[in-house]
């Protein structure tokens, strides 16, 4: 495409303009020329171009998959990669401004409609609010009720759902207070459109979003029990199996806050409290990611695994501040949008400053004659809906579909809302034809603060998945926008209070058994990667020197490797397989357990665990690690460069969480399992490797690549050259690899290592069997030759045994749980 | 028979959970007390774990039942829950011939007119184990007809779930819907409850279910058996001029001051005895339920 830029580009916005799908209003332009607020972003799609554009799109989503940011449950097996589209959309600063106020007052609304369901219900009984609307509704936990002091804010946290309508006013779609999420989406869609339009975003003045995250940190410290004076909040993740499990991880690292699942979190002596090995620490603040029907099983669905019997019990002592408390579902109600204008006179003795598009309830006569007359135009919610999960839009409905949901709606009239659609406006997307106009809805995100609310400016914006699509659900195909609001319309100092909260040092956070676990898996899996790859990388090497010459020496060494490999990694050589083509399966294979790729696979597999525990340049090594251990190779030849690209990988990967991990209990677990793994593999390779007699030539060939796979050949050639270690590699292996704690990559060195590790994680009596195992070291290193063998199995079962009792005493999972419930007992009949 | 009068009585109802491993811990939420209600006077009322909960609390409950939680954390294999309660009881039995001054329709209108918004709606609309669906509303329209007297229809309603069906355990569990009762015609006190409920609510009735105890009499010319007893559950239905009248279908029979109410709700789910969840590696396990209630002597 050699076609002048300007020539193309204007031709670009020209095309979007006369788009036929264009109707209505557009965020970037009018008939006349882009809007104002829009022109830098006009102006930088005229210059990229569409092949600038579509550069910047690619770019995008090289980072998405770069950083691991998915969308979609894992336990399906489909993580759908975040889809975000380069162009931001900017939004002029005096109409946020007036947004935010509609949704500061929309907050503090719904705030005390939930304080009045929760204790006199005086908009029910004063008939404000039809009883029916909200008492069928399934937010409406009734454990949850007196729940909280109510001079206490209830509502901290709150999403709401915004679209234009065709005069461009902003409308709520739908309020969303469960458990509202999606503020880490909208930041890391920052920070991918920032980077891949770094021009633009450095020549705007943007309101910065960091500072919603520390009103949020702020939000939940308020919410805590009297009496904490430094609270320690916990966010409660489903874990990460959850579609938005991203959005937790990333959330949690924002707040400073540790994910926990239900298993971390134990109820006991009337408080919640975080389990770390054998102890335990108070939890004054639960962020509830977690359902509120799923939340405690006790008081809710008993056959939640994922939430925290005794959890509603201790907050109703006031022990605990559960965020959003767990009848905040009842705020997410098309039947309260309905009645809202009423609600919000009777509550605060003011208008609504933001409408919804026009909503009627269908428990009175007159509102449910209209819905079932307009059932082909209208959008149809039952009350009792979760999510988009049970809309119905008319316009897509048959005639006969369309009867079926009459008679269910005059089945149960005041269980359904009919809704005017909202036309939405549309924003341009980045496509291979060109621009595109798709309909554009905003989701804002608050948490309160003293005596307001603080929102994110703008939010997190989504696209339709297609270009006439009237709707933007979160399925398949829905595209991210990164919403700009001008720093003018924000700037604020950040409240005095929250500076003075977050100055408090945060304690150094415990470390749950789940979290330990994963901690050290990772650190096993990385050094089991990094030990294969070293080790296949020189078996293949004398493969190819040797394995053309059957008979030689070299060949017999070279065998003798390739079994050591098998015997190490436990990947089975299939009968008449070429060395090379076995050793390129060791390493490239996915499905071979014990080979590179496998190993690979789990250790990122393993860090999604605890996102919020890794640096967020990890990502971007494990995906280029796949994308090297997934390509083919051309031919042998090329197993080389490849795992030279792996070892370099597995480095940067080790470099990173060295340099950016605090020495902390959760950098002693992942060391540990690194430290164990290497100490394990060098004991298995010495086992497997050094039974010759001494004097043996293909002896020193596979000394000279033991040492070589451990990364100890320059030491041994130094030493020999100057005279201070042995002339051999044979007699070099077992005194450098063993009881050398000045190599790194000696057993002595990783148990010394181990002790350290162990100490920091707070396990004295294990520190001290490390360090009696390292004391042992020299009877194995002036074994006679004949006992070695025995010594180096003694050895590789005491590593083994310290692995296991690591794992019983700091792994300990809480037993399986069951609800009871007593059945009915009989009554004798009486007369 | 009725029996009207004062009557004390001593409620003890011990649930026993007993597994085949340790129970690392135990969280129990329990609606075990008398409640305070017109013509029922509690005297005192304890509830007592082994081993002993270390976090025992109270509090009523949405519905304004005593709700006691317990946690246990102390390993054991066998957890005793037992409550104890002496309580009184003057319940008169309502005049269901007063009640004949409404019709079916009339006093829903009134009903619906008169009553506590909230209440009137938490109890008129369907709830979790108490669905609507057309099989109720036929099986009501028959004897809750709109024009029939009220006191005329409640009882020809009592009578006819008492007719219709037979008293069988094992036929139906928590999770049976009234409209697989109506086909199975067999159950226990809390089917027929849900079901009476069910019909009175179609008719537009506010209606509850109400769980507690009842005393019995031994077979004749034996004697009482320990722990023989049950806990029982039954419906009330709102009636104009504020009031409550409790009807037990599966005794074909008003209530009467053998009856002692414990807690009341939408629907069983509202008002379990005893549920709890139980960390524990156990195979298997077993719960049993002893209740009794013993007439106490009436102070002078």
């Amino acid at each position: 495409m050699s076609v002048p830029a300007s020539e193309t580009s204007s031709a670009l916005l020209d095309a979007y303009r006369r788009h036929p799908a264009r109707g209505g209003v557009d965020e970037l332009i009018t008939d006349a020329g882009p809007r104002p607020h829009a022109e830098a972003l006009a102006a930088t799609i005229e210059a990229m171009g569409l092949g600038g554009l579509l550069a910047a799109r690619a770019e995008a989503s090289g980072l998405v998959e770069d950083e691991g940011i998915t969308y979609g449950a894992a336990h399906s097996g489909v993580r759908e990669p975040w889809l975000i589209d380069p162009l931001p959309l900017p939004l002029d600063a005096g109409e946020w401004a007036g947004l935010e106020r509609g949704l500061v007052q929309r907050a503090v609304l719904l705030d005390a409609v939930l304080t009045d369901l929760y204790s006199t219900r005086t908009l029910l009984r004063s008939g404000v609010l039809p009883p029916a609307a909200v008492l069928s509704h399934p937010g409406f936990t009734r454990p949850a009720d007196h729940l909280d002091p109510a001079q206490r804010r209830q509502l901290v946290l709150t999403a709401t759902d915004l679209g234009r309508d065709e005069d461009g006013a902003w409308r709520v779609i739908s309020d969303r207070t469960q458990a509202p999420a999606g503020a880490g989406y909208a930041m890391a869609t920052r920070r991918i459109v920032s980077r891949v339009l770094a021009g633009l975003h450095r020549t705007s003045d943007l309101a910065r979003l960091r500072g919603f995250f520390h009103a949020m940190t702020g939000a939940l410290l308020d919410a805590a029990p009297g009496g904490s004076e430094t609270p320690r909040v916990v966010l409660l993740s489903p874990g990460s199996g959850s579609e938005i499990a991203y959005d937790h991880g990333l959330l949690a690292t924002m707040l400073g806050f540790p994910l926990a699942e239900a298993d971390d979190l134990v109820v006991s002596r009337g408080r919640v409290w975080l389990r770390a090995g054998d102890d335990l620490e108070p939890v004054d603040v639960v962020l509830r990611r977690v359902d509120a029907l799923l939340s405690d099983p006790l008081e809710f669905r008993g056959n939640s695994e994922v939430g925290l019997p005794g959890m509603i019990e201790t907050a109703r002592q006031r022990a605990v501040t559960v965020v959003n408390p767990v009848g905040a579902g009842v705020l997410d109600n098309p039947a309260l949008i309905a009645h809202l204008r009423p609600v919000a006179r009777a509550l605060l003795g003011e208008d609504l400053l933001l409408d919804s598009p026009r909503t009627w309830w269908c428990g009175t006569p007159a509102e449910l004659s209209h819905v079932l007359s307009g059932l082909d135009h209208l959008v149809v919610k039952p009350v009792a809906r979760s999510g988009a999960a049970g809309v119905r839009y008319g316009w897509r409905l048959t005639a006969a579909e369309r009867e079926e949901l009459a008679a269910r709606i005059r089945e149960e009239p005041w269980a359904w809302c009919g809704q005017e659609p909202v036309q939405l406006s549309t924003a341009p997307v980045v496509t291979p034809s060109g621009l595109e106009p798709r309909r554009f809805v905003l989701r804002a995100f608050g948490a309160a603060s003293a005596d307001s609310y603080h929102f994110l400016p703008g939010g997190l914006g989504r696209v339709a998945s297609a270009v006439g699509e009237r709707t933007v659900s979160s399925a398949a195909g829905t595209l991210a926008k990164d919403v700009w609001v001008p720093a003018a319309a924000t700037e604020k100092a950040e409240p005095e209070r929250v500076r003075r909260r977050l100055a408090v040092a945060p304690r150094e956070s415990a470390v749950p058994p789940r979290v330990a676990r994963t901690l050290m898996t990772i650190g096993a899996l990385a050094e089991r990667a990094e030990g294969t790859a070293r080790l296949v990388k020189v078996a293949d090497d004398l493969a190819e020197d040797f394995g053309s010459r059957p008979g030689t020496t070299g060949a017999a060494a070279s065998a003798r490797l390739v079994d050591t490999v098998s015997l190490i990694t436990s990947v089975e050589r299939w009968y008449a397989e070429s060395a090379l083509g076995y050793l390129t399966r060791v390493a490239l294979d996915p499905a071979s357990s014990g080979g590179v790729h496998h190993s690979a696979r789990r250790l990122s597999a393993e860090a999604q665990e605890v996102r919020d525990l890794m640096s967020v340049d990890i990502w971007s090594v494990f995906s280029r690690l796949e994308r090297t251990l997934g390509a083919r190779p051309a031919d042998d030849e090329a197993l080389q460069p490849l795992l030279a690209d792996v070892l370099e990988s597995l480095l940067a990967y080790s470099g990173i969480m060295a340099q950016s991990m605090v020495r902390d209990s959760s950098w002693a677990f992942l060391d540990a399992g690194s430290r164990l793994e290497r100490a394990r593999h060098t004991v298995s390779l010495l086992r497997h490797t050094l039974l010759d007699r001494p004097g043996d030539p293909g002896a020193e060939l596979v000394a000279d690549a033991v040492l070589r796979a451990c990364e100890s050949i320059i030491t041994h050639r130094r030493r020999a050259a100057a005279g201070t270690g042995p002339a051999t590699a044979a007699e070099s292996v077992r005194p450098l690899l063993v009881h050398d704690a000045a190599n790194p990559r000696s057993v002595a060195h990783q148990l010394a290592a181990l002790a350290s590790d162990l100490r920091l994680a707070g396990d004295e009596p294990l520190a001290g069997q490390a360090e009696a195992l390292l004391a042992g070291l020299d009877a194995v290193a002036d074994a006679a030759p004949a006992d070695t063998d025995a010594r180096l199995g003694q050895l590789a079962a005491a590593l083994t045994s310290l692995g296991q009792r690591i794992a019983q005493r700091h792994f300990v999972r809480q037993a399986s749980r069951r609800t009871a419930e007593a059945t009915w007992s009989t009554p004798r009949q009486v007369g | 028979m009725i029996v009207t009068g004062r009557r004390r009585y001593r409620v003890r109802h011990v649930t026993r959970y007993t597994y085949d491993d340790v129970l690392e811990a135990c969280y129990n939420r329990g609606l075990l007390q008398p409640r305070e209600v017109p013509g029922q006077v509690v005297i005192s009322s304890e509830v007592v774990a082994t081993p002993p909960s270390e976090v025992v609390t109270t509090h009523l409950d949405y519905f304004g039942n005593p709700s006691v939680y317990l946690e246990c954390r102390t390993p054991t294999r066998e957890l005793v829950v037992a409550a104890t309660s002496v309580v009184e009881v003057d319940r008169p039995v309502p005049d269901l011939a007063e009640l004949d001054a409404w019709t079916v329709s009339a006093a829903a209108d009134e009903l619906a007119r008169s009553t506590d918004p909230v209440e009137w709606a938490e109890f008129t609309l369907p709830s979790p184990l108490v669905a609507l669906g057309p099989a109720v509303r036929a099986y009501a329209a028959d004897v809750l007809a709109p024009g029939r007297p009220l006191g005329e229809a409640v009882g020809a309603l009592v009578h006819r779930i008492h007719h219709d069906f037979r008293y069988a355990q094992g036929a139906t569990s928590v999770r049976t819907t009234l409209a697989e009762l109506l086909d199975l015609r067999q159950g226990v006190c809390q089917d027929f409850a849900h079901l009476a409920v069910g019909c009175l609510r179609a008719a537009g009735l506010p209606a509850r279910y109400v769980s507690g105890y009842l005393e019995t009499a031994p077979p004749p010319g034996r004697e009482k058996l320990q722990g023989a007893d049950a806990t029982h559950a039954w419906a009330a239905v709102a009636v104009p001029g504020g009031t409550w009248v409790d009807l037990d279908p599966t005794n074909d029979h008003l209530t009467d001051s053998r009856y002692i109410v414990t807690a009341w709700g939408r629907d069983f789910s509202d008002v379990s005895p005893l549920r709890g969840v139980v960390f524990t590696e156990a195979g298997s396990s077993s719960l049993t339920v002893e209740v009794d209630v013993d007439p106490l002597p009436l102070p002078d």
